[in-house]
């Protein structure tokens, strides 16, 4: 094995080849990387017959543009709800486990756009809704838009493991979600479902205070079961369920630390299920260009966690240490 | 028991599971399409000029059954086309259930839609391939039949884009170079002007598409060859082949057809409306690549260095076969290649020494010459057949090409070598 192939979650959308191309860099294609020759991690398609037959130049590029706010909604004192009209088109590409939009103040400059992992889609009316914790300066910037909301996207890495989460049918899923966690955790819960899944959903309201999805995910007719998941006995019936049911693939919604926990509570197990968790990275283009996601894995490559399906045990364990 | 994996499933790689399996091993073939022999889907040229001695060789030498599939599925026997006489044609349609059906008979695994994309090391040694569904598929000996043509990538950079030949990479993914990712650095093929690859050297009419008088004819006397107008006639195109052999002045001034269930158009691309402005072609239209009035597919992009005995050099349990062990053409040297690699697979899973073949039989005088050839910067420019070019000419010179199937008896007789393919090591 001569250097580790990564996975582009972009490769083969009519976002690709993107500006990563143009320089060299792209995530996926050897000759896009200045190689001679084919040594790609194929996605499905060849890039680089993109690239060339589109001029040698990347592709249209997300555009942001301003929505109407259709309504707000006060989740707990440091949540809000928005549902934004954006065209159907959009809703649709939106209608995925890890998908999420920029958003920002129109009035502000493009640096205020800050990443939101979309919640609920129609496809039919082309509308999303979203969850925001008031945490910054770029999502306090977002209270009191009440008319309109300038949105870009979409973009699809907010979920690491995505590949496990479509690749599941008719199994066992344990859905893991607290505070913010829980928006994310809703499309994964409906994507499982759809396939035939049996899920448990345990949902801890952690900072946000309230457990916000019950509507989202009431036709789903799943075990809900809500749980302080930083108090020992919380602890201790999250371990109870990893080792006295067999699942095939358990979702973490949350912190880094939760992730971890999970994880190695899973390594304890002699059937281990697969992972899936949200990517928690700092995420600022989402185009891989603006390097503040980038993260370092062990081969001493850096990544572009925006961008890049990196291997969910690698990537957390390398931000903890990073931040221990 | 030893358990032997082969990475591509063409007429090298199925070579290599039979050799591989008479010698006692447990054989899994994977490959990444749905069906086996690759290119060997849409070849089908045997025993013309030197392949009729080769292929005599192996069958002597215990390797009759991929040559017993392909006489018996012959459409054509002992046909003459520009520069080549005695040739064999078989039926592409019929011969890969004909060659599945051999490998399972004899219990051979074999993973269809299972492609390699990278390899497990430990320290020199190859532990385990992992597949592009993120399993490992572990054994005790490799051996890489992965060609070297392709993929879209390669055939766009060195060729004129993805012409959607039978390797259908954008149905199956691409081609991986085990050798390669397992840290041993590939050799590349170049044409006369030095740019890498060569395209592939024939292209396959649809025979329905052609008139009925070319119809009777291709069934009745397997070759049909048309003149080609003089305005479109052009010589340059032949350096850009890969098959020297029918880089021939005749091949420039006329269409030859060859009929192998398909029209086999003896040349690299045609545009189609120039085609069909000849005689009896007016409604042609290609089989296979798809966009045969394009372009083709480019080859000779990964070669990985070997030793005589078809072990890869540098890695300690990994041996090549076909095209991925030189700048070889065609079935009968994918075969002759192949089957070496699966015998020494055995004995080096048992530690045995490995065998070469000696060099006064043609077989073992190709692997060799060959690879000395594949050292020097004209070398690299040719290609090695039994039925052309340079290879054919030394043949001829060293007095080894013969149809006399009872001389090619003795020859393998004298070396003490009859059967040795077909001999259990364990």
């Amino acid at each position: 094995m001569i250097g580790r192939k990564l996975e582009c979650i972009d490769a083969g959308s009519e976002y690709c080849p993107c500006f990563l191309a143009e320089t060299n860099e792209c995530i996926t294609c050897s000759h896009l990387q200045g190689k001679e020759f084919c040594d790609c991690n194929w996605r499905g398609v060849c890039i680089y017959q993109e690239y060339v037959w589109s001029g040698h130049k990347s592709k249209g590029i997300r555009k942001s543009f301003p929505v109407a706010v259709i309504g707000t909604n006060n989740l707990s004192e440091n949540t809000i709800g928005f549902k934004l009209g954006v065209t159907k088109t959009l809703a649709r590409e939106l209608d995925n486990p890890g998908a999420y939009v920029f958003l920002r103040d129109d009035d502000k400059p493009g640096f205020f756009d800050v990443p939101m992992s979309v919640m609920a889609v129609d496809t039919i009316k082309g509308e999303i809704q979203v969850a925001v914790q008031l945490r910054g300066a770029k999502t306090k910037a977002l209270t009191g838009l009440e008319r309109k909301i300038t949105v870009r996207g979409p973009y699809w890495n907010g979920i690491l493991g995505q590949r496990y989460l479509k690749g599941i049918k008719d199994g066992n899923c344990l859905v893991i979600a607290r505070g913010i966690g829980q928006a994310p955790a809703v499309k994964v819960a409906r994507f499982l479902n759809r396939g035939n899944n049996r899920v448990k959903i345990i949902v801890d309201p952690g900072k946000i205070g309230v457990v916000f999805i019950n509507e989202f995910i009431k036709d789903l007719h799943c075990e809900i079961e809500e749980l302080d998941l930083n108090s020992k006995q919380g602890i201790k019936v999250v371990k109870k369920y990893l080792k006295n049911v067999s699942y095939d693939l358990v979702f973490s919604g949350g912190s880094d630390k939760q992730h971890l926990y999970i994880i190695q509570e899973i390594d304890r197990l002699e059937n281990k299920p697969y992972i899936v968790v949200t990517n928690n990275s700092e995420i600022c283009c989402g185009e891989g260009i603006c390097g503040s996601c980038s993260t370092r894995i062990d081969s001493g490559v850096r990544v572009k966690a925006c961008k890049v399906q990196l291997d969910v045990r690698k990537a957390i364990e390398r931000r903890i240490l990073n931040n221990g | 028991m030893a358990s032997i994996v082969i990475i591509g499933g063409g007429w090298a790689g199925c070579a290599a599971a039979v050799a591989a399996s008479q010698a006692g091993a447990e054989v899994l073939v994977l490959e990444k399409t749905d069906m086996l022999l690759g290119l060997g889907n849409v070849g089908g040229i045997m025993r013309n000029n030197g392949r009729y001695t080769a292929a005599e060789e192996m069958i002597n030498l215990g390797m009759g059954k991929p040559f017993d599939i392909t006489d018996r599925a012959a459409r054509h026997t002992m046909i003459e086309f520009p520069g080549h006489s005695h040739a064999s044609l078989y039926d592409v349609t019929k011969v890969e259930p004909m060659v599945r059906r051999l490998l399972e008979e004899m219990g051979v695994k074999i993973r269809l839609m299972s492609r390699a994309i990278d390899v497990i090391k430990k320290g020199n040694a190859v532990k385990g391939i992992l597949m592009a569904d993120d399993t490992i598929v572990e054994g005790d000996v490799f051996i890489e039949t992965t060609g070297s043509t392709g993929p879209m990538g390669n055939c766009l950079k060195y060729g004129n884009g993805c012409a959607m030949c039978i390797l259908r990479c954008p149905s199956f993914g691409p081609r991986t170079s085990i050798s390669q990712r397992a840290g041993v650095e590939d050799i590349l093929g170049q044409r006369g002007d030095e740019c890498y690859g060569a395209f592939s050297g024939s292209c396959k009419l649809n025979k329905d598409s052609l008139s009925q008088e070319i119809r009777d004819r291709l069934n009745r006397e397997g070759v049909v060859v048309l003149k080609v107008p003089a305005e479109d006639v052009k010589p340059e195109k032949l350096s850009v082949k890969v098959c020297q052999q029918y880089a021939l002045k005749e091949y420039a001034e006329n269409i030859v057809l060859l009929d192998t269930g398909h029209a086999k158009l003896m040349t690299p691309f045609y545009p189609l409306e120039k085609l069909r402005k000849i005689c009896g072609l007016e409604n042609a239209r290609y089989e296979d690549p798809y966009s045969g009035g394009k372009g083709n597919s480019v080859r000779y992009l990964s070669i990985a260095p070997r030793n005589n005995s078809m072990k890869v050099e540098g890695l300690e349990n990994l041996l090549c076969g076909g095209e991925k062990a030189g700048l070889f053409v065609g079935h009968t040297e994918a075969i002759t290649t192949g089957s070496l690699a699966g015998h020494n697979s055995v004995r080096l899973a048992l530690g045995m020494p490995l065998l070469e073949l000696p060099r006064n039989l043609v077989t073992g005088d190709i692997i060799a010459y060959a690879n000395e050839r594949i050292k020097t910067k004209e070398g690299l420019k040719k290609r090695y057949t039994f039925a052309g070019a340079e290879f054919f000419e030394r043949m001829k010179e060293r007095k080894m090409y013969t149809i006399d199937k009872q001389e090619i008896e003795r020859r393998v007789s004298r070396m003490d070598l009859t059967d040795i393919f077909n001999e259990k090591l364990i």
